[in-house]
């Protein structure tokens, strides 16, 4: 259990980020929420950077084989782009039931490749799945869990999904809700989810507090951003963010803080996402190492503050 | 790509600029350039300019409404008709930068016709776009295409038309699919067709037009799936692959990171960035 981290170390040029890989490595940790021992915290004097990943999956896509599928290439992409840490689901948990089987896999293949953090699945519409939750936190030491609703067939309004997010910040887990998974236009014909609706977040989310959510795969309509962007405790990834310039005009409309860094590898191509960060030329110094870091930071560390 | 290479996910700039990238699809203001006829669209490209910067891109096409009723604007027609210069002024401001091609409308054929003379034959514009939605969208097995396609084949333009395989079925009846676009370049077979996004639903589009040697498909429109390039390049060669941006409503990262991530090798990256879509333009110019 011992993520490492790399920093990067960014150099501002004629408007154009450069990043070298820095080999400095610090002290190992037990755990994620280590990551708020502040002993390698950027800042001061150069800028440096370290990547966390919020959305990665291991094993198998069940539509088609992905080139990093197997878990030595996906890692070894996450040290290419300096991906010091990863939030690591499991592809399992879309269709498998035995959820305990899923999330004990999943514990087992992360707990030699430390910097992939396991996020358990849960599903709260299966039978005792409180018992899901509780090895997740007392066998695994998740720091937080997955759901995928769409698969699973709930929505955010059902009272199954409040009791769930009720004992999951009990516990003190965050909770990633998986929007989609996949385009709806190129799903399997036999196999059409619709995207999740998050919109029951803006009505739920207030009455549970130190609820923590980030929606992964989320594609914003206007309207609908508009109310969820001023929710405490719910944040977004970017890997389905489009448009040259759509994560500095997220970051803009959303709470401060509440975007980060979201790959969706290995279903989708890793550097999209990153070089979606910075092409626009609109996100400072500081903004970049917000979203890529600092921003999953605190949101992972804030149970513990 | 080494690791010592990336630049936050993006290769070096040498590397870019070696790629010697030509966009085939660049979608400023794909709907409407703006009522006065550039405001949209200046404002686009302007918006795109970093990410074009970034990579390094030589040369990117995009696709002029021209006044045949493609747009739902019949005050923007209108002043299209009477000052066609005004669907020049892209082109003027970004001389070295942009190519183009009209948008056609296959509903009306006598003014498609009209305007292939007048953008094709008379310059400067290179193809044809075939739009898969809005008022100039019709499925491309429609007979109408003959005419326009016999003529687009005389003036050695290139023809691109948009295509989706969609889960669920078309969402507009004007839609086509690579299906559709197969069966219409089997009656033209000396012309080269552009499949636009190779179908969205890219594991369907590629076996559709596998079998049909003068279609291209185009890489931008759908998300960033992994393995598709991989499967394009495996079952139709490096060579009828064409890059796309659709810039500025898709990102660079979407699907610039398509080409230079995938496990292929660098001179099919070449081939696909920019190559290939020269050798098309080259006839048409």
């Amino acid at each position: 259990m011992i993520p490492r981290r790399k920093f990067l170390h960014l150099t501002a040029s004629t408007g154009a980020a450069s990043v070298i890989a820095g080999k400095n490595l610090c002290a190992e940790e037990p755990a994620i929420r280590r990551l708020s021992d502040g002993e390698c915290d950027p800042g001061h004097g150069s800028v440096e950077l370290q990547i966390i990943d919020t959305n990665v999956s291991l094993f198998h896509w069940p539509f088609r084989r992905l080139p990093l599928a197997e878990i030595d290439a996906l890692r070894s992409k996450l040290r290419e782009l300096n991906i010091a840490s990863a939030w690591t689901g499991s592809f399992e948990g879309l269709l498998h039931r035995d959820i305990a089987g899923v999330n004990q896999r999943l514990a087992e293949a992360c707990r030699s490749h430390t910097e992939l953090i396991p996020i358990g699945s849960l599903n709260p519409i299966l039978p005792d799945w409180k018992n899901d939750l509780r090895i997740c936190v007392e066998a695994h030491r998740m720091t937080g869990v997955r759901l995928y609703p769409n698969y699973h067939g709930y929505s955010l309004n059902d009272t199954r999904f409040r009791e769930f997010l009720d004992s999951a910040t009990q516990s003190g887990l965050f909770v990633q809700i998986a929007i989609s998974l996949e385009d709806t236009r190129t799903q399997h014909p036999s196999f059409q989810v619709a995207d999740v609706d998050p919109e029951p977040l803006v009505e739920l989310l207030p009455k549970i507090p130190n609820a923590r959510i980030q929606l992964l795969n989320y594609r914003p309509k206007a309207l609908v951003l508009e109310r969820l962007a001023k929710i405490s405790g719910l944040s977004f990834d970017i890997a389905r963010i489009e448009g040259t310039d759509g994560v500095p005009l997220l970051v803009k409309k959303c709470l401060a803080g509440s975007v980060m860094f979201g790959s969706h590898a290995p279903f989708l191509i890793p550097e999209a996402a990153l070089i979606r960060v910075h092409e626009a030329s609109l996100t400072d110094d500081a903004m970049l190492k917000a979203i890529l870091w600092g921003n999953a930071h605190r949101f992972a560390r804030r149970n513990n503050s | 790509m080494k690791p010592d290479a990336m630049h936050l996910g993006l290769p070096s700039s040498e590397k870019l600029k070696e790629y010697r990238i030509w966009d085939s699809y660049f979608t400023p203001s794909l709907s409407h350039p703006g009522a006065d006829g550039s405001s949209g669209l200046f404002a686009d490209i302007e918006r795109s300019l970093p990410a074009i910067r970034k990579a390094r891109f030589e040369k990117l096409c995009y696709f002029a409404h021209v006044g045949i009723g493609t747009t739902t604007d019949a005050g923007y027609e209108q002043r299209v008709q009477k000052n066609p210069d005004i669907v020049l002024k892209p082109l003027e401001r970004w001389q070295d930068l942009l190519l183009g091609m009209i948008q056609l409308n296959p509903n009306n054929v006598p003014a498609s016709l009209d305007a292939l003379n007048q953008w094709l034959r008379d310059g400067p514009m290179l193809g044809v776009y075939f739009p898969g939605s809005g008022p100039g969208a019709l499925t491309c097995t429609h007979r109408n295409f003959h005419p326009l396609v016999e003529r687009i084949a005389q003036l050695k333009g290139i023809v691109m038309q948009h295509t989706w395989f969609k889960t669920g079925g078309k969402q507009g009846a004007g839609e086509s699919t690579p299906l559709e676009l197969a069966e219409l370049a089997s009656k033209f077979p000396e012309q080269k067709f552009l499949c636009a996004h190779a179908g969205g639903e890219w594991e369907n589009g590629i076996r559709a037009v596998r079998d049909s040697p003068n279609i291209f498909v185009e890489t931008s429109g759908f998300d960033s799936t992994a393995g598709f390039l991989e499967m394009a390049v495996r079952e139709l060669g490096a060579e009828r692959i064409v890059f796309g941006s659709h810039l500025p409503t898709r990102s660079l990262g979407t699907e610039l990171a398509k080409i230079t991530t995938a496990a292929i090798s660098d001179e099919d990256r070449k081939k696909i960035l920019g190559e290939n879509y020269r050798k098309l333009i080259k006839v048409a110019m």
